[in-house]
């Protein structure tokens, strides 16, 4: 769980940190430049996409462990449990922590859907506007995919981009448990370290929820087009 | 004060429990929890039914025997302090008081309030003794062990095995209390010859009839002996140390 978890978190913080090119200015070529760098990330040493192969690889073998592990937590506790209900608190790591699952799954079919609307763009999942074929021009006179286009295309539908803001908000609640919950896996028992992971737990969330979130919402309101 | 207290009422282990209903008109603020079963059980014996039975033993807090649930709450409303120190004036006059036993599967109730806390003694077994043959008493001050160590190991040591921690997680877990164990063993220098093996039982035992930790603090509320939530990663660092260490070697 905190190995995969971990792997998590640090993949969601450099996919927020290549988002937020939507805000630079010229941000159509930035974005497409960097979904194009990430396609061909380390290419001289490795053939064509392999990096991204591979790296898709171990984000998806951590996908299903990580699942695996948590549905497997949620069952062995229900059962230790045994049937007692057991009221829910109002303290947050309490709220949190009991619904890891909830969230998670829910995580999950987002990953799903996300994956359809801007990485496929399948028929009745993507926006209309949609195209995985080359069509902009980089500043090297290179034709690729135009992925800014996408996103725009995406988030202008109202329903999508709620979907994409409740997902964020969602996720945030899931860390704010789960990198909290890392500090206890690994076995960190001194108090310093778990306060720094308590607060570094929240300032995550935050920074996830609104780096993320923003860019539908900016979308929406217009700011970018 | 007048008290309606619900309380669950079970003959034996396989007997179907049910919730019973009793009201105590002469409930006094400085009652504690105990006391208040006590006058419960007077006013039963005179109307000639059978008392509830429920466990207790010093009733300051120091053996751990007096667990029950308190409104869903392992020990009662007030935050680590053990039943029998939790008093009637958390309540109000007219309130309805649930007193139910510990609640988990790993502890069936034999009758009444009471349920089976074995399993907390089957981790401290395969703990085992501490074996190692330590001859005649040393020297005073011949082992050297530091004025904070031994202060965090008795701080760990605290646990009275109540096993409110089991009946307050979610998740019925048993890391705190095992943890405690561990974290309380792991800084005494004649116990450390044992630490990756006593780890490695323990925690093995523990996974056998306990569920596992989310990490969900409600086990350091619900503590008597305040043993701190950092006790569930001492299972995790004791579990981690031990699988980096050469199966044959126990310390
Ligand atoms: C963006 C994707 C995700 C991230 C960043 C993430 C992150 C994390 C982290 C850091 C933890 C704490 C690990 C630990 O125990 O140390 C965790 C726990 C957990 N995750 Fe995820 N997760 C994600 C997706 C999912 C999905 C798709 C599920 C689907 C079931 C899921 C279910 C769980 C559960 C149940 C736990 C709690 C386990 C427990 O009770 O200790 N997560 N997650
Ligand atoms: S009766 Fe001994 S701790 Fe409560």
């Amino acid at each position: 769980m905190a190995v995969t978890g971990s792997v998590f978190v640090a993949f969601l913080l450099f996919h927020m940190a290549g988002n937020l090119k939507v805000y630079l200015p010229d941000a159509e070529l930035h974005f497409n430049e960097y979904a194009h760098w990430l396609r061909g990330f380390l290419n001289p040493l490795l053939p064509g996409s392999s990096f991204l192969w591979a790296f898709r690889a171990v984000i998806a073998l951590c996908l299903v462990l990580h699942v695996y592990a948590g549905t497997t937590i949620f069952f062995r506790a229900r059962v230790a449990r045994g049937g007692f209900g057991r009221a829910i608190t109002a303290k947050w790591h309490a709220l949190t922590g009991r619904t890891m699952i909830w969230t998670g799954l829910i995580i999950l079919c987002f990953i799903i859907f996300h994956l359809l609307d801007l990485t496929v763009g399948a028929k009745g999942v993507a926006s209309k506007s949609f195209s995985g074929k080359a069509t902009y021009t980089l500043e090297d006179g290179e034709v690729v995919t135009n992925a800014y286009q996408n996103l725009i295309g995406s988030f202008e539908r109202p329903a999508v981009a709620a979907f994409y803001i409740i997902t964020m908000v969602l996720i945030a609640i899931h860390l704010s448990h789960g990198i909290w919950s890392i500090i206890n896996d690994f076995g960190g028992t001194a108090s310093r370290t778990r306060s720094v992971f308590l607060v570094l737990a929240g300032l995550i969330a935050l920074v996830i929820v609104i780096g993320n979130a923003s860019i539908p919402l900016a979308v929406l309101a217009g700011v970018i087009s | 004060m007048r008290l309606i207290l619900e309380v669950w009422r079970q003959d034996g282990p396989q007997a179907q429990g049910r919730f019973e209903t009793h009201e105590i008109t002469d409930a006094t603020p400085e009652m504690s929890l105990l006391e208040l079963l006590d006058r419960l059980n007077h006013q039963l014996v005179e109307q000639d039914q059978d008392p509830v039975a429920f466990e207790s033993d010093c009733r300051e807090g120091i053996c751990g025997t007096c667990g029950i649930d308190i409104n869903g709450v392992p020990h009662g409303p007030e935050d680590n302090v053990p039943a029998c120190g939790q008093h009637v004036r958390s309540f109000h006059d007219g309130q309805t008081v649930r007193i139910a036993p510990f609640r988990a599967k790993s502890f069936p109730v034999i009758r009444d309030l009471i349920v089976d806390r074995t399993g907390l003694d089957r981790i401290i077994q395969a703990g085992g003794t501490v074996a190692v043959d330590a001859g005649t008493a040393p020297d005073a001050d011949t082992i050297r062990i530091t004025h904070h160590d031994a202060e965090e190991a008795l701080d760990f040591a605290a646990c009275i095995g109540c096993g409110a921690c089991v009946s307050a997680c979610p998740n019925g877990a048993a890391y705190l209390f095992t943890g405690a164990k561990l974290a309380h063993l792991r800084l005494i220098p004649a116990a450390q010859q044992e630490r990756s093996k006593r780890a490695r039982s323990m925690v093995a035992q523990m996974e056998q009839e306990f569920g596992p930790c989310s990490q969900i603090g409600e086990c350091a509320l619900a503590c008597p002996a305040k043993i701190p939530l950092r006790a569930i990663a001492a299972v995790n660092r004791e579990r981690i140390r031990a699988g980096f260490r050469s199966r044959s070697k126990e310390n």
